[in-house]
């Protein structure tokens, strides 16, 4: 049961009737009881006019999924089994992070039919956004007296990576596909296999003349070439203590889903196999034998429900995960992030084992905001703060020369940098047939 | 938000779900559940309640010393035991609490019993009282009351006789013959007193009973300075109750006085209430009301509450402006000085086309060869000048970042020239690839 304002200031009027009748304490405090009991008698006949709460069947319509950023339309139906005209307001009690701003909505529903409330939902968090009950609180004719009841009606919409990076694909695409034979261009590499013979035209490179079928077909006839196609890409993403840091407002996690996806996505245009897998001291997520569109549907959705975990990544059981993977040669892309010599041990320590057997790039997010404060040195307090980023940054590069010496890679942007330069990375050793 | 108020059909149609299907459950506890589950609370609040009062009506009175000589108070220290007996034997007896009241209730042949305990009643009103009744008992009678009524009269100090006899005129006090010891007395000056009897002596001028008359109006006023005589433990005692009965009972009606404070004289300003009008009081209390209903309605939550779990995320660059800090704080100069030194040793390095492990020497000699600098001026930036004060380490920051400036611009300069040259070196040389492979 609730009280309305509308009621309160019934309450309060009942000062002119005070004032006006009673000239003496005895008189005044007569009016006041009598004025309390006609108002206490109006609110709890109110209250009993009033349809019940309880009487309200609940069902949810909601999409599975939705894009961090984009909104969705939740619906509720309501449908009112009570004999009375129900007239409420609805709350959608959901998460605050579902974005669902004002949840609460008006609605009058007469006896056996139902209504639609529906609700824009704009989520700002990744993860599974949750809403478990609906309260009804439905207010008599006089709208005094309300009575209220909290109904279960359970719901929860999956909210997925944005994959911003989605905007470097094409421009990547496109120089993959000059790596193949199918435009003008020809590279012609370690990397590549034979494609197919095909009719000399202007620009090509002469030395892929081949002169037996030259003349064979009475014309002067080119090799084309096309990459190496089928090769196996493993993507690792550190899900430990260190990818909870947030740089350049994104935790180090999200960028790195964005570069896992930018690169998944590349990768199975350019026809090789992607498997993924987010690890710290167990499996959080894992991505295997997909390929095409569902590959990328599958990514977001297992990274959608991982959250950063403080606990510190156990690099020792890495090797195992990856052979479970696959035994053959792969490249493999560990995502981390790379800060003193004394965090990467781990890393360091397990490296030869990854590098005897794979290709390795170990890709990590670079602080902008420590190379920026390396070259500010307007005061003292700004020296001393450019020597410790100058320090920061000398570790990293410490590191990553260490990285380089066990036989991997080492890819470091900024957040918004580190996703394309790690497709470049992918596309310049594919070029250079090191998969 | 929005609400479409289309048909249950249309809805139904639309969507392919029947209504009326699985009732949802409710969460909200109906009335009879909670009262059932909080049961136990409620029988515990109200047991502690009924045992509360019983105990406050088993207890009552017995502890309560109440107002001491009261007439209906029976506790050791009341008078209730000789109110009921003056009763019995057919005196009316009246209790009064103020002045008002003795005016109503006396007659032209009432006793008045006046004890004053805490000194009420100024001068006139204990001369008017005088005047009201014909007999006027006055226990324990403060110096106030003794200059109205009995202006002969002094204090005579606690009495140490070991029995206290009547020995005077008065009936009443032969009847009791003995009274309890030690209580306070009276005295009666030196002197010719002829309106003045002392009873129940403790030396030969203090008394524990004395009986002045009044010449003018012929009223009597008996003066008992040990109130103990009168309450209901003692009064059983020697001659007290003799006394007492003999002393009260003269008439058929008796005031039994005990001054309060609707005695006091009212001074000053009216007060409040009688200055505002009558309806200010409940108009007070209709808004208290209003005030609870309006706290009511804001603070009744719309549902539970709901939980978000919220991830942790913690700023990156934390340990670098940590490490600043203590940087700073231990002015460590020289330290944060060498880590600046070897950030700009390595970029020059790379400017000037020397290794990452380009040994410290080949690169403070190609530095000044490039930028024209003296050896030994780059040299003291780069590795031996020592930082004595804050100044000079912001000197040798600055003059690093001029070093790294002049050395980028000094590269720039050297590279652009060469590859103009051997651009236009090739345009000349060689003919367009494509020109040559014309069939």
């Amino acid at each position: 049961m609730t009280l309305s304002g509308r009621f309160v200031l019934l309450v309060a009027l009942g000062v002119v009737p005070i004032v006006w009748f009673g000239p003496d304490t005895v008189a005044a405090t007569g009016v006041l009881f009598i004025w309390l009991g006609v108002v206490l008698t109006l609110g709890g006949v109110d209250l009993a006019l009033a349809a019940s709460p309880r009487a309200v069947t609940v069902e949810r319509m909601l999409p599975a999924r939705v894009r961090l950023g984009e909104s969705v339309t939740s619906e509720l139906y309501l449908t009112n089994t009570g004999r009375r005209r129900l007239v409420a307001v609805v709350r959608d009690a959901w998460q605050p992070s579902a974005g669902a701003g004002r949840n609460r909505s008006r609605v009058a529903i007469p006896r056996g039919e139902r209504r639609l409330v529906s609700l824009t939902l704009t989520p700002f968090r990744r993860g599974e956004r949750r809403v478990e009950q609906v309260t009804v609180r439905t207010r008599g004719p006089l709208g005094l007296w309300n009575r209220q009841a909290t109904l279960n009606a359970p719901g929860r919409i999956r909210v997925l990576p944005p994959f911003h990076a989605r905007k470097h694909l094409p421009s990547r695409i496109a120089r993959l596909k000059e790596l193949d034979g199918r435009t003008s261009v020809m590279v012609r590499g370690q990397g590549t296999e034979f494609d197919s013979l095909r009719e000399y035209v202007r620009g090509d490179d002469v030395r892929s003349i081949d002169w037996r079928a030259t003349a064979r077909r009475n014309d002067v006839m080119v090799r084309t070439w096309r990459p190496e196609r089928d090769r196996r890409v493993v993507i690792l993403l550190d899900t430990g203590r260190t990818s909870a840091a947030r740089v350049d407002n994104e935790p180090r996690l999200d960028t790195a889903f964005e570069a896992a996806l930018l690169l998944a996505a590349l990768t199975s245009v350019a026809g090789d196999r992607v498997d993924f897998l987010a690890f710290d001291r167990r499996v959080r997520g894992r991505v295997q034998g997909a390929s095409g569109a569902a590959l990328l549907a599958q990514m977001v959705d297992s990274m959608a429900m991982i959250d950063p975990e403080l606990i510190e990544m156990d690099w020792a059981a890495v090797p195992g995960q990856v052979r479970s993977i696959t035994s053959q040669h792969a490249l493999v892309v560990v995502l981390t992030s790379i800060d003193a010599a004394g965090a990467s041990t781990g890393l360091l320590a397990v490296l030869p084992q990854l590098t005897k057997r794979h290709t390795v790039v170990v890709a990590s997010v670079l602080d902008p905001a420590t190379v920026l404060a390396a070259a500010t040195r307007g005061g003292r307090d700004e020296i001393y703060r450019a020597a410790a980023a100058e320090r920061a940054l000398l570790d990293v590069a410490r590191v990553s020369a260490a990285i380089r010496q066990l036989g991997a890679d080492v890819v470091t942007a900024s957040p918004a940098q580190l996703p394309p330069a790690l497709a470049d990375r992918y596309i310049a050793l594919k070029a250079a047939g090191r998969l | 938000m929005s609400v479409t108020l289309d048909s249950a059909t249309d809805v139904a149609a639309n969507h392919g779900h029947s209504a009326g299907g699985v009732p949802t459950t409710v969460a909200t506890p109906t009335l009879r559940a909670l009262l059932r589950r909080s049961s136990f609370w409620i029988f515990a609040f109200a047991g502690i309640v009924i045992v509360a009062i019983v105990g406050v009506f088993l207890s009552g009175g017995s502890n309560a010393a109440g107002r001491a000589l009261a007439g209906d108070n029976a506790a050791p220290a009341g008078s209730m035991a000789l109110v009921e007996v003056l009763r019995q034997q057919g005196v009316t007896v009246t209790l009064a609490d103020s002045l008002v009241e003795v005016r109503d209730a006396v007659g032209a042949d009432s006793t008045v019993l006046l004890f004053d305990e805490n000194g009420y009643l100024d001068g006139d009103q204990l001369a008017e009282l005088a005047e009201l009744a014909a007999r006027t008992v006055v226990v324990a009678p403060d110096f106030l009351t003794l200059q109205a009524l009995a202006a002969t009269v002094g204090f005579g100090g606690v009495s140490d006789a070991s029995s206290l006899q009547a020995d005077c005129v008065l009936p009443a006090a032969n009847r009791a013959g003995e009274l309890l010891p030690g209580g306070d007395t009276l005295s009666i000056p030196a002197g010719e007193h002829p309106l003045v009897t002392g009873c129940f002596a403790s030396s030969t001028d203090t008394f524990s009973l004395i009986q002045v008359e009044n010449e003018a109006t012929g009223g009597i006023v008996s003066l008992v300075p040990d109130a103990r005589v009168f309450n209901n433990e003692n009064v059983t005692g020697y001659g007290n109750a003799a006394l007492a009965l003999g002393l009260l009972g003269e008439s058929d009606s008796l005031v039994w006085y005990l001054p309060t404070l609707a005695d006091l004289p009212r001074t000053g300003p009216p007060s409040l209430a009688a200055l505002t009008p009558g309806w200010v009081s409940p108009v007070a209390v209709l808004l208290v009301l209003a005030a609870v209903a309006a706290a009511f309605w804001r603070g009744r939550r719309f549902g539970p509450l709901v939980a978000e779990n919220l991830p942790v995320t913690v700023k990156a660059s934390e340990t670098m402006e940590g490490r600043a800090r203590l940087y700073a704080r231990s002015n460590a100069r020289l330290r944060a000085l060498d880590a600046l030194r070897v950030g700009t040793v390595q970029r020059l390095a790379r400017a000037v086309g020397l290794g990452r492990l380009a040994h410290l020497e080949e690169v403070v000699g190609a530095v000044a060869q490039i930028t024209g600098g003296e050896p030994n001026q780059v040299r003291r930036v780069l590795v031996d000048a020592i930082p004595s004060s804050d100044a000079q380490l912001m000197a040798l920051s600055d003059a690093l970042q001029a070093l790294e400036q002049a050395t980028g611009r000094a590269v720039m300069a050297s590279v652009v020239p060469a590859a103009e040259a051997a651009a236009s070196a090739s345009r000349d040389s060689s003919p367009p690839p494509a020109e040559r492979m014309d069939p």
